[in-house]
């Protein structure tokens, strides 16, 4: 194996992989600084931050054997300038000296960071960025203490709107060009250049063109300063005031990786979560925005349709004893179930579980597909998280017209977590008949059209699984409490800084914006007792469980597995998923 | 030859009238280099040529002084593929403006020295690119290139072989970055002129991926006169280790300021006082600068004995650079001078490597300072300094560039500066 020697420690390294020094100096543990450095876009050496000192052997011409010094060590040729480790490739016996063992480069990092900040507004007190910003932490760690610039710093544009989601604060900007890469070389939109020059440098779109890249804020993620900034996130909450939970997006088939950020139990903002199998480090923009989604206009405690069209709050109580009633009033062969390609496995599993105790046929979903509507990237034609869900756990695929005859058919319709009036695969005068009874997360118009609204917990609220239409099993957690749920009860949460730090005084849990509704599993459990049903789960933990060893594709996955893979490929072929 | 210089017969741009026409220049000799080549293949195979003229050791004309010929054995053998010959006209540092006398007078030596150099590397395609401001010498250049073409010299199967190369032309923006080789390839292709990181070096990876070479105008308008009269005929010319015509491009604080062809190794006091007819006003020399304004600048009394060659001007801490000869007289302002270099600097930092973007303007400003009458003495340290922390510490040498004059104006003429930043307003004793 070819090796290199890291402040004097022997590494050993894959020729195949043809890395850099920088790459290989962060896998194995280490530290060096850098910016502009991106493992999945072109090395562009820009920042100069990551300056190593890099010698190489000297070899006998004609033996080929190493030379010796006196001390019987081997000769070892410095380069005369030091070197980018970013863009620096890997050689067998390479001497390299980092800033840990050489005073030489510590200094010149330290110089170069002076530079950095010449022009550097140091604004960090209102700026989005602190907090989790690559400026800020290396400068703690190998900056200046102070600056020695005592002249006029180069003033430049400031929030500039470059888009409909970007905002653009020129002065921060240090050129690193992550963002103009990656509108070449990932979103593939080119719609970011660097202008001006010199000093005077900063990123923007062509004049009269908008940043209107459906990846756009995947820029504002990757800016290691705040020049970029989310316009819908700006100066809406510092980075350790929020807890930072591991998620699933859940605005398409393609269930990107993604963690959700909250506060007092709202969710502020979603940034991608690294995922190579899945999405790489990137997420489209429409599934960040699905955070409202998880705070507004959800369903909160049950409401029943008592005259007319007026839906009126209702006690929980109240809800199931109406929900019971009308199944033992109805034949379950009249009460039709429709599961939902919208909610996890677990959900969709508990549901038809429950009615076909009662005797009621297999529940139907039908796809929520919009052809066209992808990029094949990370944008699907599957407007839905979990359409493969579905087939894993054999609900009945339907398409729309076979829905509208069982609806109409039905005397009962039971719908989980699916605006079906919204998408027009039903319109509100097939609920007019059937007593319709929604699961929902959210108000739609298919809850609005229905008799009985049981309000259930959202992917930020529960802690389950979705398969994408890759084929891959990916879980959430909870990442804001309900009525019902506690933070400092809750082990599937996460910690925040509060969290781990904080004291009783601090006042850190909020009973600020909680919703009332339970999980699918939850409420069904009290239906169930309610109907003298055998239908007992404390967890979504334990309803996966029985999947896992009841259905073949699921053997041997859990939680943990998945937890520790970062989710996994179930044996599936993918299925065409069509209109 | 240092002494011979005044019986010197200019060879890159004779005496000849309207030897910018071809008619003129081939009955003068023009393009027999050309086909001295291409009628005896057998003699000059493409190595033969290369050999030729590594032997002849044209020192590259554009600053940095590599020989033309070891340039051009870089390039890969050839795989079917374009391969391209990129001629720098973008010379835009101060003090230099040589290049476009050879698209005034002499044309066609260049583009009979860029065919010569792509039969050599087995060039299809060249491509000049020319300083925006030349827009006239743009359009001079094409006349003669047009010419070229209705001759046969140029485009499909040269003088009637299976040699085929075309000649483009291109002009700047009026960006100095992209007289940086790899700049100027990026600008070539359209994107903005941002130098590039090496390796791959251009010979591997040059124009859109695909080897090339890049020389300096004047280095191969220089490629004719060895192919006419042999490597060693030319080394006999001038200097030994830095052999050649040379133009001289003189400006400043002279009575004739103006671009002379002479040999290199010619006194540099003899290049001031005869060629350019002394100082005007009849003052002194203080300081010149030797080959634009990146190179470090001389005292007068620096230059007795010093010859205009890369050896005698290292020796006294400078180098040849482009030839464009800077000459200040007495009563010229130091930090005055060193402040307009810093500035242009500045200006024309392309903004890609953090030493060079921020340090170009640091260096301008603290200058700026000291000029206005408002530095202090810690000011001088800390400009040398930050020189240091920039220097070679980017990935083209414009902040190195941008240093040197800094670093060694202060170093050669420290008293002036230290003398303005103890009559400033903020002087500490």
């Amino acid at each position: 194996m070819p090796e290199v020697f890291i402040d004097g420690t022997r590494y050993e390294y894959d020729e195949e992989k043809d890395e850099m020094l920088l790459q290989f100096i962060l896998d194995q543990g280490l530290e060096v600084p850098f910016f502009c450095y991106h493992p999945s876009m072109s090395i562009p050496a820009n920042c100069r931050q990551c300056m190593v000192k890099v010698g190489t052997p000297v070899k006998d011409q004609e033996t080929g054997e190493y030379e010796l010094d006196e001390d019987g060590e081997r000769k070892i040729r410095w380069f005369p300038k030091f070197q980018t480790s970013c863009s620096t490739r890997l050689q067998d016996g390479m001497v390299v000296l980092t800033q840990e063992s050489s005073k030489e480069v510590a200094r010149a990092q330290k110089d170069n960071l002076e530079f950095i900040l010449v022009n550097h507004p140091l604004d960090c007190p209102i700026c989005d960025q602190a907090g989790e910003c690559p400026l800020q932490i290396q400068t703690y760690k190998y900056g200046p203490e102070g600056s020695r610039f005592e002249v006029k710093k180069v003033h430049k544009p400031k929030h500039v709107d470059l888009g409909p989601r970007v905002t653009l604060d020129a002065e921060r900007c240090i050129n690193c060009t992550r963002c103009v890469r990656f509108t070449e070389e990932i979103s593939e939109t080119h719609q970011l250049t660097i202008v001006q020059r010199g000093d005077d440098n900063y990123p923007t779109t062509a004049p009269g063109e908008e940043f209107d890249d459906p990846y756009s804020l995947n820029t504002v993620d990757i800016c290691p300063v705040g020049a970029l900034t989310s316009t819908d996130f700006r100066f809406k909450a510092r980075v350790w005031e929020m807890n930072q939970t591991p998620s699933i997006d859940i605005t398409n088939g393609k269930g990107c990786n993604i963690d959700l950020w909250t506060r007092d139990n709202e969710v502020l903002r979603i940034t991608p979560r690294q995922n190579e199998e899945v999405n790489d480090y990137w997420m489209p923009d429409e599934g960040r925005e699905a955070y409202e989604q998880f705070n507004e206009n959800r369903v909160d405690r049950p409401s029943i349709k008592l005259d007319g069209d007026n839906q009126s709050n209702t006690s929980w109580n109240n809800a199931i004893e109406t929900f019971a009633e009308v199944l033992e009033a109805n034949d379950p062969s009249d009460i039709t179930i429709i599961g939902s390609p919208h909610a996890s496995v677990e959900e969709n599993y508990a549901f038809n579980k429950f009615f076909n105790l009662l005797g009621v046929r297999n529940a139907k979903f039908t796809p929520h597909v919009i052809p066209g509507a992808g990029d094949g990237f990370l944008i699907t034609d599957d407007q839905a998280p979990n359409t493969n869900g579905c087939r894993v756990i054999n609900l009945d695929e339907a398409d729309d017209t076979s829905i509208q005859s069982n609806v109409a058919a039905a005397k009962v319709v039971i719908i989980l977590s699916d605006d079906l009036v919204g998408r027009e695969v039903l319109s509100t005068s097939d609920l007019d008949n059937p007593y319709t009874i929604s699961l929902a997360t959210n108000h739609s118009k298919t809850t609005k059209a229905s008799d009985l609204v049981i309000p259930i917990t959202c992917v930020a609220e529960h802690a389950a699984s979705y398969v994408n239409i890759d084929g891959r099993i990916q879980r959430s957690y909870p990442a804001k409490e309900t009525k019902y749920t506690n933070r400092r009860l809750n082990l599937e949460m996460s910690e925040g800084r509060l969290d781990r730090f904080g004291t009783n005084f601090d006042n850190w849990v909020s009973e600020e914006n909680k919703v009332d509704c339970l999980p699918v599993w939850d409420f069904l459990n009290k239906l169930g007792d309610r109907l003298g049903l055998d239908f007992k789960y404390d967890h979504s933990r334990e309803v996966f469980a029985e999947l896992s060893s009841s259905i073949d594709e699921l053997q041997g996955i859990s939680y943990e597995r998945m937890d520790e893979e970062n989710g996994v490929q179930l044996p599936i072929e993918q299925k065409e998923v069509k209109a | 030859m240092a002494q011979d210089w005044k019986s010197f017969e200019p060879l890159l741009i004779p005496d000849i009238p309207n030897l910018e026409k071809i008619d003129v220049y081939e009955e003068n000799g023009g393009y027999d280099a050309l086909k001295k080549i291409l009628n005896d293949r057998d003699t000059w195979s493409r190595k033969s040529v290369i050999e030729e003229v590594k032997q002849a050791n044209i020192r590259g004309r554009g600053g940095a002084g590599f020989n033309a010929g070891l340039k051009w054995s870089f390039m890969p053998d050839p795989d079917g593929g374009p391969r391209y010959l990129a001629c720098n006209g973008d010379e835009s540092e101060p003090g230099t403006f040589k290049d476009r006398k050879i698209f005034e007078f002499n044309p066609h030596l260049f583009i009979e020295g860029s065919l010569i150099a792509s039969y050599a590397m087995t060039v299809d395609t060249i491509y000049v690119y020319i300083r925006g401001e030349y827009l006239s010498w743009v359009d001079m250049l094409q006349e003669a290139v047009d010419e070229a073409y209705e001759r046969g010299y140029l485009g499909e199967n040269i003088l009637g072989t299976d040699v085929s190369i075309d000649m483009e032309l291109t002009y700047g923006a009026g960006a100095y970055i992209c007289g940086e080789e790899t700049a100027m390839l990026e600008s070539l292709e359209g994107k903005r002129g941002y130098p590039r990181t090496k390796p791959p070096f251009p010979a591997q990876n040059g124009l859109w991926g695909r080897p090339t070479t890049i020389n300096n105008i004047e280095t191969l308008a220089n490629v004719p006169l060895v192919i006419n009269n042999g490597a060693d005929w030319y080394g006999d010319i001038g200097a030994e280790e830095h052999p050649g015509p040379v133009l001289y491009g003189i400006s400043g604080h002279v009575n004739q300021p103006g671009v002379y062809e002479y040999p290199t190794g010619i006194p540099v006091l003899d290049l001031i006082n005869d060629v350019a007819g002394g100082i005007r006003g009849g003052k002194d020399l203080k300081a010149i600068i030797p080959g634009g304004s990146s190179t470090p600048p001389l005292r007068a009394d620096q230059l007795d004995g010093v010859t205009m060659n890369s050896d005698s001007l290292k020796d006294v801490g400078s180098m040849m650079g482009t030839a464009g000869l800077v000459v200040m007289d007495e009563d010229t302002d130091m930090v005055d001078v060193l402040w307009r270099i810093a500035h242009f600097y500045h200006h024309e930092s392309c903004g890609q490597c953090t030493p060079c973007r921020d340090g170009t303007g640091w260096l301008e400003k603290v200058l700026k300072k000291i000029k206005d009458g408002e530095g202090e003495m810690k000011d001088l340290d800390l400009l040398l300094d930050v020189g240091n922390q920039m220097e070679g510490r980017t990935i083209c040498a414009l902040a190195d560039a941008a240093v040197w004059p800094v670093r060694h104006t202060i170093n050669r003429f420290r008293d002036e500066f230290e003398e303005r930043c103890k009559k400033s307003v903020h002087a500490v004793a």
